[in-house]
């Protein structure tokens, strides 16, 4: 539902520097992949943008200036962010963590946990378990579910792939399509799984010790072979 | 590893709350039980055990409130006991100087212990862990010299001497029988008070700072906001035992309140169980029995003693009495179902 815009974004941990000067648009509705290897600071830039992390430059939501705020502030604004590892409240309730992504609204939160089920039918039956006994696979549902409930504008996906099989890692890609496709939210995902995130995505970009180094289309960058190889690590 | 072991048992405790409808209905007969037991007792004890059984209600409520902070807030406090000498303090000085009657110091010293838990929390809760202790401890160490130095108000050394509050003619009762009984209906209503807090959508904020702070944060829940709301909540529930504690014992003093009280109820808050409601009560029954129990077996080092139950109670339930007795009762219902 809404345009994001990031302008000579730094950020980084005290005094080591990650980002150097990143900027990058996502049109509204969208699904941009990062991409890039290990340490390139794809997590870093996730962070800067819900304000976990400070950043200077610009980062604006619609045109309202995102950087500076706290990431419960953020959050208020619509940002929903997917931590690395999930960040499943492990003794709670399957159902207490999906409440806990609606709590910065008390309205329409029952209306929005049906929503949720239609999209992650396996979470019902286990809405009274403890979430740290799903597997991992329901975790990463959980925790989309879980961001899905703070009713987002922009939603930030890291490495939902992380440590699932295959099977489970597609089907999730497939949800995060659906969910792009029917709500229109706009969506920034890092992956290391590039040929999936490829799959999804309209737009994409690789990341390099903290500079964006190519984008394009994910067509476009799909397609390049040279691309694939040198910055991808896969053969297409 | 620590990390990793401490998630499990958490699941584990967790998977112990029931799922079943049934259970729930378990849960009140139990508490029923319980109440009903609670409510007969003093016309079958003597005197002193009557007292003794109002002092456990009275530690009861001092770690409900310290359960909150560390429990359901995850953080640490080593100054629990100057909040419980605050509202000792608040009542006896209400009572002593201004003569107020014994019902309105109750919510005045529940005041005083929330505002200033609140004036303490908003710095405090910006720390964690070990500089988190080490403030809190300071509240404890230095709150002793600052009685004995308002003697005008505090009475010094000396402490202040009051009437206990005495039982009105109609109920019949003995004296030890009503503070006996006003004490558990403060208990009572702490209780409810805590469940419902916790039950609420600012209970799941709570949780959720404690079991991960930084994906608390992304969905809204402001920790500093949280923290600093638990460790006022906290003082209060201090406050609110210290005030019924003046009622009771009828006289304060520096001496009763030393850093020694506020490391006692952390280490029974921690052998009751953290997090759930039945552990500051066997934590209270642990606090005020232990201590005793520990005279008679060797009168020389009853310190020892009591570290050593200590010890021994965490290294045979390490999620403290109150997980050792969801794990009993477990086992039998799964002895119960095969049979």
């Amino acid at each position: 539902m809404s345009e994001l815009a990031v302008h000579d974004l730094h950020a980084g941990y005290g005094g080591a520097q990650v980002l150097h000067g990143v900027s990058l648009t996502v049109a509204e509705g969208e699904i941009c992949a990062i991409l890039g290897p290990n340490g390139a600071g794809k997590t870093t830039l996730l962070r800067a943008l819900s304000g976990m992390v400070k950043g200077r430059g610009s980062v604006k939501l619609d045109g309202a200036e995102l950087l500076g705020r706290p990431p419960d502030a953020l959050a208020r604004l619509g940002v929903a962010h997917v931590p690395e590892g999930r960040g499943t409240f492990m003794p709670l309730t399957v159902e207490e963590n999906l409440r806990l992504g609606a709590y910065v609204r008390r309205s329409g939160v029952e209306d929005d946990l049906e929503r949720i089920y239609t999209y992650f039918p396996a979470l019902k039956p286990r809405l009274k378990q403890a979430a740290g006994s799903l597997s991992g696979g329901e975790q990463q549902m959980l925790a989309l579910g879980r961001a899905l409930m703070l009713r987002p504008r922009l939603l930030l996906l890291d490495e939902p792939s992380l440590g699932l099989a295959p099977l489970i890692t597609r089907e999730l890609f497939h949800i995060v399509r659906t969910i792009n496709e029917q709500e229109r939210t706009t969506v920034v995902v890092v992956e290391q799984n590039a040929h999936l995130a490829l799959g999804v995505a309209q737009q994409a970009h690789v990341l390099e010790t903290g500079r964006i180094v190519l984008s394009g289309t994910a067509a476009d960058i799909r397609a390049d072979e040279q691309v694939a190889q040198s910055y991808l690590g896969y053969r297409v | 590893m620590s990390e990793s072991t401490q998630v499990s048992d958490r699941t584990t405790t967790r998977e112990q709350a029931p799922v079943r409808p049934g259970a729930t209905k378990w849960r009140w007969a139990a508490a029923a039980a319980l109440l009903a037991a609670a409510v007969y007792a003093p016309f079958q004890l003597v005197p002193f055990h009557v007292f003794q059984l109002t002092m456990v209600l009275i530690y009861a409520v001092a770690l409900l409130g310290l359960n909150l902070l560390v429990g359901h807030a995850g953080q640490i406090s080593l100054g629990h006991g100057a909040f419980f000498a605050v509202g000792a303090y608040t009542a006896a000085i209400l009572l002593d100087r201004w003569d107020a009657p014994y019902p309105l110091t109750l919510p005045v010293a529940a005041l005083v212990a929330f505002v200033l838990g609140l004036a303490f929390g908003v710095p405090a809760m910006r720390l964690r862990g070990l500089y988190l202790a080490l403030v809190t401890l300071a509240i404890a160490i230095f709150l002793v010299p600052l009685l004995k130095r308002f003697e005008e108000v505090t009475g010094g050394s000396m402490g202040l001497s009051l009437a206990k509050p005495a039982p009105p003619a109609w109920t019949g009762l003995a004296e030890d029988q009503w503070l006996y009984f006003l004490a558990l209906a403060v208990t009572v209503a702490a209780f409810l008070l805590a469940a419902s807090l916790l039950r609420s959508r600012v209970g799941r904020a709570l949780h959720a700072i404690r079991d991960n702070e930084a994906a608390a944060e992304v969905m809204g829940v402001r920790p500093a906001y949280y923290k600093t709301l638990a460790f006022a909540w906290s003082a209060m529930f201090a406050g609110i035992a210290g005030c019924v504690y003046t009622w009771v014992i009828g006289f304060v003093s520096p001496d009763s309140f030393v850093v020694n009280l506020s490391i006692t109820l952390l280490a029974g808050l921690v052998v009751g169980g953290l997090g759930s409601l039945s552990g500051p009560v066997l934590g209270a029954l642990f606090v005020m029995f232990v201590p005793s129990i520990s005279q008679d077996i060797n009168e020389a080092a009853p310190g020892v003693i009591f570290g050593l139950l200590i010890i021994a109670v965490m290294y045979v339930a390490p999620t403290g009495l109150a997980g050792l007795a969801g794990r009993a009762t477990n086992s039998i219902k799964k002895t119960l179902r095969k049979g």
